[in-house]
């Protein structure tokens, strides 16, 4: 049985690996034909018939391997241990509640941006490549969620970055290059300081298998406590560097306007989020809340989250074009979840996986929506979408529903995991930061809606034309992209109003960890 | 530092010296000549000081004339035997030495190490 | 005594005498020998390393049946034969990686040169690797300088002769250093087998007599080691002569030179002086410095090349820098975690060098970074093994780079002082390592556009270097080996050092 963990991780990226293989053959081929000087316009011919093939292909091996990953993760709990890696450490994977909970998120974002990518990379070339990475990551991705220990979980980490850098550099220019070198110089020097600390932890801890509550050895770490509260604070940081935790956020707004769109959906969706996957391991599950409760290192991570709440908002607000601004509010929008998992109570802890799931349909499905406009009519500024929802009135009232989620106006889910995050922060012991923390909070969601709604509202309603033309025809997306956005909305309402199931099952993992 | 000590030991202190002579020169000077000259007198420094480790007043060399066969009468051998392993060493080093200087002589005219970097960096602009 | 133990010597001789009979051979047959005799000398060793590990300790062979403090000796323990049976691997797997470019840089009559000094140059490597005297390790390091140099200047050009004078200048400060310490320590001492030394030494440092003196052998033995195998600031020599020489002595000077004289180092630590007086001096001290100094500025340096070759060069600067800062932490752990670095450095620097020739091949021959767009798909084969070593060179799990960082900042947990510099210094190279590193693989990997001069590209297949091609999987593997399979490898260096106490 438990090997199904291992099928869940290989099967996508063995078959992303096949991708890859046939695309590379594909490159091999062309520089030939291009050093040759004799290129035939053949390959033309066949494109239609051979990417159709590739689309059934993907989205197969796709269906399969969430199915698998489903069926892995919530067929009771599973432990696998693979060999050692050195002395003691082995690379291990098990099942549990935590795990199962982000591999959902995976799976349905996937699912939802491969579909999409099928129109969408239709025009953007080397499609094989995008699919072998996308599969590939995605099999990487379940191995994070699955992985016992935190080397395991470091090992894909690393992996992770470097099958999602591809994602990034698509295109292969200039701004593409140096915005996904960027990335990796970001994601590296975070991972290290995340090595650094764990480094730290295996002095310290009994075992460095993630344990509810964590595992902190007090008898070693008396006497050297404030050694390991840097230790760990440089671990937050690091790990903070992929969740766009200020100082380190500056890649997501280099990274996201040059990556194709099904790719900056998934980056901020999902890619982001195991930086607070990460997080939550490593304080929840190896150093322990009781250890950090009331220290320095809780209250410097509380103000980086609200600062960066704070600004990623502000800079947002001032932020002319869509993909950028909607980077930046990914920023603010993890911080939020950060500053949750920073206040260390049952409820807040809830209130920051709630989020974690909002966050990722809706700014996946914002994305898309985003990711339309540029494929449909090139427009990438916000002033340029003036009127669209003449010409698109369907996606635009995805894009509106999502928004009101993002913003977290009830009955959305939004609002109930902002609701959880405030109410954690007023129960909290953490002195001044009790009722700062939701003002920011309600500070940002009034600047999440000032910089989201202005779209809605120019959109449906443009006003007066200056040159007087006639409105634009209404020509709808075509249904593979307008679904998968409609779904990530009905999904993101459907969190705020049918809760009960998700909240149950967050409320127990709170339980067991917030100790 | 006691300065009996080095009065005492000034052949040792000489070698030393002579080393840090040799020495210098390998490591500054421009002239390749002029640096093999130094890692010669560098080597013959150390054998110097080898040789002079291994003497012992008032005893023989370690070759059994007019039958003496005490071991008490001579040096011991391999002092010397080490001095003349490292002279071939340094014959051969410097034999390489020199071949590869008249090579780079032939080539760029001059013996100056700088001036065969600068025309090194000329060339392959 | 069993017939084993002659093989070392055998070898050493083997090796030694194969050498002129390649000068009556033609370039096709002394090539033939050579493998021949490596891949001979390969299983010689890995015999010899099969009988310590079931004996379980190690064995003396005495020259000429004189016994200890006269005669001069051979020491063999795990260490010892693992270290030659590893050497033999990656140096023929060097010389299979680099053969095309042999025939093509070197002219036809100067070949069987070439393979004279290979030979010559494994004769010393093992001889550096099994012997108990100290000077003669001395005598070999200079024939190991010598046969070193003949391989830089093989391939005649400007570049590649003012290398080899540096090369050779550089090293004889270094062996000059190093004579003048084992001097000092023959006149301490009055022995010059390792053995009876260390005897001596532990008396003089139970008794504190004549400690300054032992301090400075110490010292000058170190420094000029250092000096010889390119520590940071003496490496100036380094980015010619590994940049300019053909690939084979590239590879074979990065990954086994300057490593035989690191085991030597090692040796004398442990074998000579002990390693606990070691570790009190203060020489350990200065060496982590120079290592932590060279490990930064040595990628910093890569950084700003903008040719491959030189690039790599400089990245050896920064390995090195590692290996010293492990022998600076003092710590029996720590001298582990250097060791493989040894291992994994010599496997991947040379897979990156022979990979870069197959790369730069495909380039029309230019090794200019802007050039190289698209190389990887153009010389599949040279593409792949280059992002292997990449990632390697990077630490990324799985490849042998990640287990000695692993192993280095393990060692380094607990020092008082040495401990955050220590990782500081391991996150700061390993993320300049991945600036430079991922660059090239990403310009490997770039589609060549319409705009760019592309006459001079050239597509490799695989069937055109199959020998280069079976060399590069040898090392992707070997990599995979040392990164997934530590463990066993670990074990072997940890017992071998134990042997030497």
């Amino acid at each position: 049985m438990k090997e199904w963990i291992l099928i869940s991780v290989i099967l996508p990226a063995v078959m992303g690996v096949c991708l890859l293989l046939a695309s590379f053959a594909e490159n091999v081929k062309r520089s030939e034909t291009v050093n040759r000087k004799n290129r035939r316009r053949d390959r033309q011919t066949g494109e239609q018939g051979t990417q159709f093939g590739l689309h059934c292909f993907v989205g197969i091996v796709l269906a399969l391997s969430v199915a698998i990953t489903f069926f892995t993760a919530y067929g009771g709990e599973k432990s696998l241990v693979l060999f050692p890696l050195v002395d003691g450490i082995p690379v291990a994977f098990r099942t549990d509640d935590l795990s199962c909970f982000f591999v959902t998120i995976v799976g349905i974002v996937w699912l939802c941006a491969g579909v999409y990518s099928f129109r969408y990379m239709s025009h953007e070339g080397d499609e094989k490549r995008f699919y072998g990475f996308y599969l590939l990551l995605y099999g990487v991705l379940c191995g994070l969620c699955f992985s016992a220990n935190l080397v395991t979980m470091y090992l894909f980490y690393e992996l992770m970055t470097l099958t999602s850098m591809p994602l990034v550099l698509h295109n292969g220019s200039r701004e593409a290059i140096m915005a996904s070198l960027k990335y990796l110089f970001y994601s590296m020097c975070g991972a290290y300081a995340g090595l650094f600390g764990i480094f730290f932890l295996n002095r310290y801890c009994d075992t460095l298998d993630f344990v509810a509550g964590g595992s902190l050895n007090m008898t070693t770490v008396s006497g050297q406590e404030e050694m390991l509260l840097v230790a760990v604070f440089v671990m937050l940081l690091g790990f903070g560097a992929k969740a766009g935790l200020f100082p380190m956020h500056a890649w997501l707004p280099a990274a996201h306007p040059v990556a194709p769109s099904p790719a900056s959906a998934v980056l901020s969706g999902v890619i982001v989020k195991f930086g607070v996957f990460a997080m939550i391991r490593t304080v929840f599950y190896v150093v322990g809340p009781a250890f950090l409760r009331g220290t320095w290192v809780q209250y410097a991570w509380m103000t980086l989250a609200l600062l960066t709440v704070f600004m990623g908002s502000m800079l947002a607000f001032g932020e002319p074009v869509l993909k950028k601004r909607l980077a930046y509010s990914t920023v603010s929008q993890i911080s939020y979840i950060l500053f949750g998992l920073s206040l260390l109570t049952p409820t807040a802890f809830s209130g920051a996986l709630l989020h974690t799931a909002v966050h990722a349909f809706v700014k996946c499905g914002l994305f898309l929506t985003a990711g339309v406009w540029i494929w449909q009519s090139g427009l990438t500024r916000v002033e340029e979408l003036r009127g669209i929802g003449r010409k698109m009135p369907v996606l635009l009232w995805g894009y509106t529903v999502l928004s009101l989620a993002l913003v977290g106006i009830p009955p959305t889910g939004g609002f109930l995991s902002k609701w959880y995050l405030a109410q954690g922060a007023v129960q909290s012991q953490t002195g001044v930061f009790r009722l700062m923390g939701p003002a920011v909070l309600l500070v940002s969601a009034l600047l999440t809606a000032g910089y989201l709604f202005p779209i809605t509202m120019n959109g449906f309603f443009p006003g007066k034309t200056q040159d007087g033309s006639q409105p634009p025809q209404r020509k709808d997306p075509p249904a593979g992209m307008l679904v998968p956005v409609l779904l990530l909305a009905l999904a993101a309402v459907l969190l705020g109003v049918i809760p009960g199931p998700v909240t149950k099952y967050i409320a127990d993992i709170a339980a067991l960890v917030c100790r | 530092m006691d300065l009996n000590n080095l009065l005492h030991n000034y052949p040792a202190a000489v070698a030393m010296i002579l080393f840090g002579i040799g020495f210098s020169n390998l490591l500054l000077q421009k002239n390749l000549i002029k640096k093999i000259i130094g890692l010669n007198i560098m080597d013959t420094a150390v054998y110097l000081f080898l040789a002079l480790k291994g003497y012992i007043d008032g005893r023989k060399a370690p070759v059994v004339v007019d039958g003496v066969q005490s071991a008490e009468a001579y040096i011991n051998p391999i002092p010397s035997g080490l001095v003349l392993t490292g002279i071939v060493v340094s014959v051969s080093v410097t034999a390489l030495m020199l071949s590869l200087t008249i090579r780079l002589y032939h080539r760029y005219h001059t013996l100056d190490m700088d001036e065969i970097s600068a025309q090194l960096k000329k060339e392959e602009k | 005594m069993d017939f084993v133990q002659n093989l070392p010597f055998i070898s050493i001789l083997l090796s030694l005498f194969s050498g002129p009979l390649s000068s009556i051979l033609n370039a096709k047959w002394a090539k033939r020998v050579n493998a021949t005799v490596i891949s001979v000398i390969g299983i010689f060793s890995a015999t010899v390393l099969f009988y310590v590990l079931r004996t379980g300790q190690e064995f003396v062979y005495l020259m000429g049946h004189f016994p200890a403090p006269w005669g001069n000796e051979i020491r063999v323990g795990i260490l010892e034969a693992f270290m030659a049976t590893f050497f033999c691997l990656i140096m023929l797997l060097c010389m299979f990686g680099g053969i095309a470019e042999r025939e093509r840089e070197i002219e036809e009559s100067k070949q069987n040169l070439y393979y004279i000094m290979v030979n010559l140059l494994l004769s010393s490597l093992l001889a550096l690797i099994y012997t108990n005297d100290l000077f003669t390790a001395y005598v070999f390091v200079e024939i190991n300088t010598i046969s070193a140099c003949g391989l830089i200047m093989i391939r005649q050009n400007g570049r590649t002769i003012e290398a080899a004078t540096r090369y050779m200048i550089m090293s004889l400060l270094g062996s000059g250093l190093l004579l003048l310490g084992i001097c000092f320590l023959y006149d301490l001492t009055g022995h010059l087998l390792m053995s009876n030394i260390k005897e001596e030494v532990a008396i003089l440092a139970a008794t504190g007599e004549y400690h300054i003196p032992l301090l400075v052998s110490l010292g000058l033995m170190s420094v000029g080691l250092a000096i010889k195998s390119a520590l940071y600031p003496f490496h100036a020599w380094l980015p010619d002569a590994y940049g300019y020489s053909t690939v084979s002595s590239a590879a074979i000077l990065s990954s086994l030179v300057s490593k035989g004289y690191i085991f030597l180092l090692v040796k004398i630590f442990y074998r000579v002086i002990g390693f606990s007086v070691v570790c009190d001096s203060k020489v350990v001290d200065v060496l982590f410095v120079f290592g932590i100094i060279g490990m930064i500025m040595g990628s910093v340096n890569a950084i700003r090349e903008s040719d491959i070759r030189r690039m790599i060069a400089f990245s050896s600067v920064a390995q090195i820098g590692y290996i010293y800062m492990g022998f600076g932490l003092g710590t029996q752990e720590a001298v582990v975690a250097s060791v493989y670095h040894v291992l994994s450095h010599a496997a991947t620097k040379s897979l990156l060098f022979v990979a870069a020739s197959g790369i730069t091949d495909a380039s029309g021959g230019s090794r200019n970074f802007l050039d190289l767009t698209g190389a990887g798909y153009r010389n599949k084969a040279a593409g792949i093994a280059f992002s292997v070593g990449s990632l390697s060179m990077v630490g990324i799990p799985m490849f042998s780079g990640f287990i000695s960082k692993l192993l280095f900042a393990q060692a380094a947990m607990g020092h008082t002082h040495k401990m955050l510099p220590t990782l500081i210094a391991l996150a700061i190279s390993t993320v300049l390592n991945a600036v430079y590193f991922m660059k090239t693989v990403i310009r490997l990997y770039t589609p060549v556009s319409k705009e760019m001069p592309i006459h001079e590209h050239r597509v490799i297949p695989l069937t055109e270097q199959p020998v280069k091609a079976g060399a590069l999987l040898c090392f992707i593997v070997l990599n995979f080996l040392l990164g997934l399979n530590s463990e066993p490898v670990i074990r072997l260096i940890t017992a071998g050092l134990a042997m030497f106490d």
